[in-house]
């Protein structure tokens, strides 16, 4: 399979990634932050943007990441390390997964469905972990305009109904909501560090960095216009108002008649959800295999193991959603600072010209 | 012995035991010098009274010395040849080219006298265009191959003729402009063609296993076109062309699978025009593809889907049908497959009673017995009807419905969702002849989406299309 081009990274940025903050970020926002709830996100994409900025910066070196490494700390130092961030993508994969089977069990069933119901998603997640990373290129270039697609049809259904004036008072959430959002937001942004397996896979190009970051923050624009007219839609209500981007377009007049129309768009954010779902697994599989080298049968046999694992984590989760993003955007939240922050900051210091490996 | 000798009996002994077939026949003419000739020829397919014209006539006034040279100087036939290795000859002989040999010579001489049986040439039946040229393509390699000289008068047109299958020996053609296709994928043709190991090729069909980079695939890898316009237009785009010979089906790679949403017409009508064609062609799949599986998820799984008064009369209908909406469908779906089976297969005048029967006996009865819902019949046949928008791609669709019908009725939209992901996986990583299947979409190129599901004019088309990567990239000055 061919590199991944620049253009494609743009869309992965801009369309793919911003379609997994709409689902139980929005809701997470508000019952910290209220009306207020578009500055943690808008920090957070800000501070995300730099860190894609230097993870694009990285791709100069024309190395991969685990090149980059071994670089710098040599082979079994860079094994340690890449193993280490391929266990946090593996970490952060946990919770969009578990997001997205709710999401799907409340949008798409009727009635709380059997197990079968999510379980095929494993399999195309074993599917795509057996494909080589760089692959995810090309299928970029189909879902953006279907993400594209999906975003406004949502949108032209939802703002009509929505009141923009439920977001005043500006600042009314105070110093502690802004603070306890941008806390409870970040484990919903770990974008840098996906970007960090792709690196070798794509071809540095003049000025990449800034549109990298550029074409992120414009897909972080779409994000906190979608969180606007959801409070806008909702205001107080919000907070209850779980799988934001099923919710937002129910009260538009023509569905009465012309039922819900607003799932053909709800379908197409499905479809491109379940891509980026599978990303992190397939990413920190990659992470691996650039330190074992290529094995015939490793991505399928790791991607076996893992997608059965989360099946069976995903299971036992299922009814401590609450729970596990408590934990996961309390205690631990650092772990995303560091990985996705201060990692892709960090690389930057690491070895610029390629040494000699015996 | 391996080659003609000056013995005449033990050549033509050697030569018979080559080709012991009883419709191998042999006769003698004698020249007025007294020179006799003998003539090994194969019964059904040499054209004998061409034989005696070219042949035999000419040479019973021959007095000059008995060379091969010489006779080959009084045969009238253009495809006149000389040929040492007997096993050639045999070929020549097989091929329905009579084989000439005398006493004294150690050569014989290759008459092109075989007979070419073709029907006329006429517009093929799955590829009407209300306005555009109506030819197709025959069953005759020769014929089909003038077809496509007719439209390029230049030398640049190269038609290399490949033999292929070990006993039936096929002629194809390799077509392809030279400076204009690329030469790795001709190249690449013509190793995969010389690779193939296969007793017989009956049809072009045949050879589009071999040239496909996953063989066992659902997904078409080769293109097919029955009509030589389309097939030249192809050719001047920068593809390879593979004619075959026994086959109305001309072969063309690398394939892109928006050819097929593609029409001849689409060229000959304002652009608008086929871009709102082809935008209801494809429309128009992608209903028939997925509104049996939507309809049946919706119901097992999500009423929500229907407006609420098209629910209401679905609840009306399906009230007293036994079956389970998946397998109601799949019922309904499995008489469609049948009929159109049976239909096509059926001969023509059993064919009207035929749609009698599928249309009023099973369908209305079978509504009115209870069996099947009306919406069910309605979804199926809206759906049938859609598929044969892009008949062309029939095969695959029809199994992806199918697919997608066993997915909703288990797993419901997600499953469907999923099935989608899994066919848009499959055909971004699919490439053939180092050309990604589903271009220009992906990898996106923005100059070729000028002619895809949009249609640009003619003047806004001034470049071959990037994803052929053609070496001759300008085709309007």
């Amino acid at each position: 399979m061919n590199k991944i081009s620049s253009r494609q990274l743009y869309f992965f940025l801009a369309c793919v990634a911003p379609v997994g903050k709409l689902v139980y970020l929005p809701s997470l926002l508000v019952s910290s932050a209220k009306n207020d709830l578009l500055f943690p996100a808008a920090l957070q994409y800000l501070v995300q943007a730099g860190a894609i900025f230097c993870v694009l910066l990285l791709a100069k070196r024309g190395m991969n990441f685990f090149e980059l490494l071994e670089n710098t700390f040599g082979r079994i130092a860079a094994s340690i390390l890449i193993g280490i961030f391929s266990l946090f993508l593996f970490y952060s994969a946990l919770l969009p997964l578990l997001e997205q089977k709710l999401f799907v069990q409340s949008a798409f069933y009727d009635t709380l469905p059997s197990l079968v119901a999510f379980s095929p998603f494993f399999l195309f997640a074993v599917y795509l972990c057996a494909k080589p990373l760089s692959s995810m290129g090309r299928v970029w270039d189909i879902i953006a305009p279907l993400a594209i697609a999906g975003y406004i049809g949502i949108m032209l259904l939802s703002v009509g109904t929505a009141d923009f004036g439920a977001l005043r008072p500006v600042g009314a959430a105070g110093g502690s909501g802004f603070w306890k959002g941008t806390m409870s937001a970040m484990s919903w942004f770990f974008d840098a560090a996906l970007l960090l397996p792709l690196l070798g896979k794509f071809q540095y190009k003049k000025g990449m960095a800034a549109k990298g970051a550029l074409a992120y923050l414009l897909g972080g624009a779409a994000v906190i216009f979608f969180l606007a007219t959801f409070y806008g839609i909702f205001a107080e209500l919000s907070q209850n108002q779980l799988f934001a981007f099923t919710k937002t377009s129910k009260y538009f007049a023509g569905i009465t008649v012309l039922g819900r129309i607003d799932y053909l768009f709800i379908f197409t954010l499905a479809l491109v959800m379940a891509f980026y779902c599978a990303l992190p697994i397939q990413a920190g599989i990659d992470c691996i295999v650039q330190a074992a080298g290529p094995k015939k049968y490793l991505r399928p046999a790791l991607g076996i193991v893992l997608c059965a694992l989360y099946f069976a984590l995903t299971d036992l989760l299922d009814y401590r959603f609450t729970e596990v993003v408590r934990a996961i955007s309390g205690t631990v939240v650092w772990i995303f600072p560091v990985f996705c922050l201060l990692v892709p900051v960090l690389c930057l210091l690491l070895r610029r010209r390629r040494r000699e490996i015996s | 012995m391996k080659n003609v000798t000056n013995d005449l009996p033990k050549t033509v002994e050697a030569l018979k035991k080559l080709l012991p077939a009883e419709d191998i026949l042999t006769f003698e003419f004698l020249t007025e010098k007294g020179l006799t000739f003998t003539v090994v020829f194969a019964d059904p397919i040499t054209d004998k009274e061409l034989l005696g014209e070219q042949v035999v006539r000419a040479l019973r006034r021959f007095d000059g010395p008995p060379t091969a040279e010489e006779v080959g100087k009084h045969i009238a036939s253009p495809e006149m040849k000389r040929e040492k290795s007997l096993e050639k000859l045999a070929a020549e002989v097989l091929a329905g080219n009579p084989v000439l040999l005398w006493e004294g010579m150690d050569e014989g001489v290759v008459a092109g006298t075989k007979k070419v049986f073709t029907r006329a040439i006429s517009e093929p039946s799955t590829d009407v265009a209300v306005k555009g040229p109506r030819e197709g393509f025959i069953e005759d390699v020769k014929t089909n191959t003038s077809l496509v000289r007719r439209r390029f008068k230049t030398g640049e047109l190269r038609i290399e003729m490949v033999e292929v299958g070990r006993r039936s020996k096929t002629f194809v053609a390799v077509c392809y402009l030279e400076g204009t296709s690329k030469a790795e994928a001709v190249e690449e043709v013509k190793r995969k063609l010389g690779e193939i190991e296969i007793d017989i090729v009956p049809d072009a069909s045949y050879l589009t296993h071999f040239l496909s980079s996953r063989p066992y695939s659902l997904v078409k890898q080769v293109g097919t076109t029955e009509k030589p316009d389309i097939f030249c237009a192809k050719i001047a785009e920068g593809r390879v062309g593979l004619i075959v010979d026994g086959s109305p089906i001309a072969l063309t790679v690398p394939y892109l699978l928006i050819e097929d949403f593609q029409s001849s017409e689409d060229y000959f009508v304002p652009p608008y025009r086929a871009t709102f064609t082809r935008l209801l062609r494809l429309f128009a799949l992608i209903v028939a593809i997925y509104l049996p599986a939507f309809y049946v998820a919706g119901q097992l799984f999500k009423l929500q889907l229907f407006p609420v008064k098209l629910l209401l009369t679905i609840a009306g209908s399906i009230r007293d049908i036994p079956f389970s909406p998946s397998l109601e469908m799949l019922l309904v779906l499995l008489v469609l497959e049948v009929l159109n089976e049976a239909s096509i297969r059926m001969p023509k005048y059993v064919g009207m009673a035929l749609s009698v029967v599928g249309a009023l006996v099973l369908g209305e009865t079978a509504v009115s017995a209870g069996f099947v819902s009306t919406p069910a019949i309605i979804i199926i046949a809206f759906s049938g009807i859609g598929l044969y928008a892009v008949p062309n791609l029939i095969e695959q669709t029809s199994v992806l419905r199918l697919a997608m019908l066993l997915v909703a009725g288990s797993v419901g939209t997600y499953g469907i969702i999923l099935v989608t992901g899994f066919v848009l996986f499959y055909l971004v990583t699919t490439e053939n002849f180092g050309t990604p299947l589903l271009a220009p979409f992906s990898p996106m190129i923005g100059r070729d989406l000028r002619d895809s599901v949009f249609k640009y004019n003619l003047g806004s088309l001034p470049t071959r299309p990037r994803t052929l990567k053609s070496p001759n990239k300008r085709r309007l000055k």
